[in-house]
């Protein structure tokens, strides 16, 4: 405790050594002026000089990002290098005229120049911002020219993107755009910065990790014209990784070709493993175009139009899969034991279910038939009967089971699901309950049921491998090593369905191609085929206004899908062409100029 | 707590100085990092007030009150610095901050004002002439403990920042000659020890750099050289405010804290460093002259203690800043951003505005 016994106590020694202290004080003080006054008068011209030729900059190191390559080492995607002219803003002595000056040189509206100037406005000033890429050499002369005059702009080579095939292949490779500056401030590209480039669609998207290296940089020491004295520190570009894909080069350019002219997509799968040999979709584009920072009109155009090219019809395009649901309703009915394989019923062209005619595609009748001619004819008919005994939950719960309302798990972004309908289904979704004349549409793969092409492949694989499913996949090695765990297949599930009910379905499919049946189209001499066709019907313009409510447009179509050969599954193609017609005539036949190519690459 | 006439003896000289610098800090600060993302200038105005708030609060309480119960605010402060090397937050390579929702806090600069109350405590009823050697060792003691306990995080700067404070308390207390030789040897050999065994690789370039500049001129000694440059080329009139060539002090760690001078010397040239080492001067000297006006031997302790505490920061910061001192991290007080020294600051005038006010035994 402090002593309060003395009112003042007797301070001066310890003041006094206090306040020699506060001489020294002032005495540094007066030191220190004259430090500055030598630094800041007497040397001043020797440290402007120094501050005029050594001024450090920061370049960044573009890094090159990864090679796509198909299954058999075929370059898809590589990088090429182009030049970009780019300003350093420290550089302009008046931004304004720079502005002007640089605008008219490259041929740009000076205003859109800003605009992208303006963008960077948080970096240093010393950093370059890329204003006009993809130079021609005429460009590039014409900015080396005018060097002197104009040391703000600096030309700076840049590794470029570039798919040596044009549009092979365009929808599963996917293009790179500019990163906006919402993107950035998303925080959800933690490791970019303004003015990098980002895979959007397909497998430059999936995989963009993996592809984007990680920019070098260097910190330079320049003089005050820009010019290069010497380098502080150097972190060099780690290169982005290459890809190798499961696809096919020879069998995606022939499934594309196969498309030209149509809209439509081919799936080609690889039956016991699920790698994916072709994935087409047509209208397609060329990436090529899309590789420029700057939105070319091209891009606006292609976004803007009615057939969406954009789309990947094989993932994303939702339709009605007709017939080929006959597949799955055989499967559902078999398991649940309400028909065996020799349960008849007889075809005349048309019947009454319900109080309602509902038709068979061949007016004159089929006469009696039993599962695989059913399958064989797709005999509508008879499909008929066992949608009725089923019951549209029933057909649900072993859609469900064998892969359709769901997505497939394809290592490719933008998938869709399709829908499966029930009773609850309608209920929420419509607000109406089910009437059980839907039903008998849906046996026949009409009604609100809706698939893509892939969900068809992938169900056609599990059919050909006896009820052990794939995950179809696209990747197939990073930079020879196997892809970690979360991209190869999970564990093959099977459906819990026994084998030999498959093998009977499959007997039908046999006949379809190789007895004479709807799918002959498609049969190769010597490859054992199994495949269905598919074609729908136009649906009532009352339907396709309601669908058109739900934002799904469904179209008409022709299917085929098939397997081969027969006792040891191979391949799988799936095949859809829009207002194609019947799936014999159109699809099929396309499909046996790939197994064709199949049966040849085999040898 | 404060009466009217208490109120009169406030030193409102002192606290102008104080107010002054810490807005031409404001400005600095500003020019310093205006193109960096996040607003520091107003972060820093933010902080001045809260300090100012802290300013009233510790006035309003009688010092000897504080002095009194300095060994609890001490170890409060104790145990902090060791929470800290368990769950603090890495800031660029140290773990020295504590974070707070929305605002965080370096106790190893408050640890400054805990030692400087509780070193005052010590002394208080010192009458002899010099120094006693159980009082030396005490306050060693004290003073080594936070200083450990910084430089684990690491943060050799601010552990080093202490020495000063323990320094100014030997002065008054009086050391005699044997003493000063004793306090030598341990140094020396505490160095030795220290550059063997404690110090890392990049605090021995800076020392190398210090005594040998020209010998790395790309490594360790080239901020010294660019934040040279960068005054030199400012000359007389400076290049104007906000206009420094960025390019010069780009990579220097930290434009808008350890070198907020060059920017000064950049931007305002010599006629700038001349209005703020004078602006400085008065704060210092209202200080130090302070001495004069406490009624007892803890009042005069304390107001030393701040005094020199600040003014060797100054120092060093300036010194570093023109080459003549090794890069130690040591912030310039009020002029550099940064919350804590700015709160540790104004608790240490706030306490010499506490004994000044309370100067009269009547009162």
């Amino acid at each position: 405790m402090m002593e309060d016994n003395k009112i003042y106590e007797e301070l001066t020694l310890i003041q006094r050594r206090a306040l020699w202290v506060y001489f020294v004080v002032c005495f540094l003080f007066v030191m220190l002026i004259l430090s500055f006054w030598k630094i800041q008068v007497l040397d001043h011209k020797k440290y402007w000089a120094l501050s005029e030729s050594n001024r450090t900059r920061e370049v960044i190191i573009p890094c090159r990002r990864g090679l796509v390559k198909d299954r058999n080492g075929k370059i898809l995607a590589k990088s090429i290098a182009s030049f970009s002219a780019s300003i350093i803003r420290e550089s302009c002595k008046d931004f304004e005229a720079s502005c002007q000056n640089i605008a008219r040189l490259l041929n740009l509206e000076k205003e859109v120049l800003q605009e992208r100037i303006k963008k960077y406005k948080s970096f240093p000033l010393s950093y370059p911002i890329v204003v006009k890429d993809n130079l021609s050499f005429e460009e590039v002369s014409r900015i080396e020219a005018q060097k002197i005059e104009l040391p703000e702009l600096i030309l700076q080579l840049e590794p470029k993107r570039f798919y040596p095939h044009d549009h092979l292949a365009s929808h599963v490779l996917g293009y790179l755009q500019e990163l906006s500056p919402q993107d950035i401030q998303s925080r959800q590209y933690p490791d970019r910065q303004l003015g990098d480039l980002i895979g959007r669609t397909g497998i430059e998207k999936q995989y963009d990790d993996f592809l984007e290296g990680i920019d070098g940089r260097v910190l330079e020491i320049v003089d005050s014209l820009g010019r290069r004295k010497g380098e502080i520190t150097r972190k060099e570009p780690v290169q982005g990784k290459w890809l190798q894909l499961t696809l096919d080069f020879d069998i995606q350019k022939k499934a594309e070709d196969l498309l030209e002219g149509r809209e439509g997509a081919i799936v080609v799968l690889e039956a016991r493993s699920g790698e994916i040999l072709a994935l087409a979709s047509y209208p397609t584009f060329d990436p090529n175009k899309f590789i420029n920072r700057f939105t070319p009109e091209e891009w606006l155009n292609l976004i803007q139009s009615p057939e969406f090219p954009l789309e990947n019809r094989a993932l994303r395009g939702l339709y009605s899969p007709g017939s080929v649901f006959k597949l799955t309703m055989a499967l559902a009915a078999l398991d649940s034991r309400v028909i065996n394989e020799e349960t008849s019923f007889y075809c005349s062209g048309s019947t009454h279910i319900y109080g309602h005619p509902f038709g068979c595609w061949f007016k004159p009748g089929h006469g009696a038939m039993n599962l695989s001619s059913g399958i064989q004819n797709s005999c509508n008919i008879y499909f008929y009967q066992l949608g009725q005994r089923l019951g549209i939950e029933a057909i649900h719960q072993y859609a469900s089971l064998l892969g359709f309302g769901i997505q497939t798990g394809v290592d490719l972004p933008g998938e869709k699901s399709g829908l499966v309908p029930n009773a609850e289904w309608k209920q929420r979704v419509k607000k109406e309950p089910w009437y059980p004349g839907e039903t008998i549409s849906v046996s026949i793969g009409q009604g609100p049921l809706l698939v893509t092409p892939l969900q068809i492949a992938v169900h056609t694989a599990l059919i050909a491998n006896r009820g052990v499913s794939v995950r179809p996949h696209i990747l197939k090695a990073v930079q020879n090593e196997l892809p970690a765990r979360g991209n190869i297949p999970a564990n093959p599930q099977t459906a819990g369905i026994s084998t030999d009910i498959f093998e009977k379905v499959i007997k039908g499919m046999w006949r379809s191609v190789n007895d004479g049946g709807t799918g002959r189209g498609a049969r190769v001499e010597g490859f054992d085929i199994c495949g269905k066709t598919g074609s729908t019907q136009v649906v009532s313009t009352a339907k396709e206004k309601e669908l058109l409510e739900m934002d799904q447009k469904l179209k008409t179509h022709s299917w085929f899908t098939g397997f081969g050969p027969k006792d040891d599954p191979q391949v799988v193609v799936t095949v859809l062409v829009e207002y194609g017609g019947t799936g014999g005539a159109t699809a099929a036949p396309l499909a046996r100029q790939l197994f064709n190519l199949c049966l040849k690459k085999n040898d | 707590m404060i009466d009217r006439r208490q109120i009169q003896n406030i030193d409102w000289a002192l606290v102008f100085y104080l107010l002054l610098n810490s807005i031409l800090g404001v400005f600095i600060v500003y020019s310093g990092s205006h193109y960096l993302p996040g607003d520091y200038y107003l972060k820093q105005i933010i902080w001045i007030i809260i300090s100012f708030l802290a300013l009233v609060v510790f006035v309003s309480l009688d010092y000897k009150f504080l002095v009194t119960y300095s060994v609890y605010f001490y170890s409060l402060l104790i145990i902090l610095l060791g929470w800290v090397l368990f769950f603090g937050k890495i800031v660029s390579g140290t773990k020295a901050w504590i974070k707070f929702p929305l605002f965080q806090v370096q106790p190893s600069e408050l640890m400054k004002v805990g030692l400087i109350l509780f070193l005052a405590y010590i002394f208080a009823e010192f009458r002899h002439p010099f120094l006693p050697w159980k009082k030396l060792w005490l306050s060693s003691i004290s003073v080594l403990v936070p200083m450990i306990l910084v430089s684990i995080q690491p943060d050799m700067g601010t552990a080093l920042s202490y020495t000063p404070i323990l320094l100014a308390a030997f002065i008054l207390a009086g050391l005699n000659r044997k003493m000063v030789i004793i306090i030598l040897v341990c140094v020396l050999l505490f160095g030795l020890a220290f550059w063997n065994l404690g110090l890392r690789e990049y605090q021995k370039d800076r020392l190398t750099t210090l005594v040998f500049p020209g010998q790395d001129p790309l490594g360790a000694g080239y901020h010294i050289q660019q934040s040279k440059i960068a005054i030199g080329s400012g000359g007389f009139l400076g290049k104007g405010y906000r206009k420094g060539t960025q390019s010069q002090l780009r990579f220097l760690p930290a434009r808008h804290t350890d070198f907020v001078f060059s920017v000064i010397g950049e931007e305002l040239g010599f006629l700038g460093v001349l209005a703020a080492l004078l602006s400085y001067f008065l704060l210092l000297s209202r200080l130090f002259l302070s001495v004069k006006e406490s009624r007892d031997r803890a009042g005069v302790y304390l107001i030393f203690m701040v005094s020199v505490l600040v003014a060797s920061q100054f120092f060093i910061n300036i010194l570093m800043v023109i080459g003549l001192f090794p890069i130690a991290g040591i912030p310039l007080p009020l002029l550099s951003y940064g919350g804590s020294s700015l709160l540790t600051t104004y608790l240490g005038v706030s306490l010499v505005l506490n004994v000044k006010m309370r100067r009269f035994a009547n009162v």
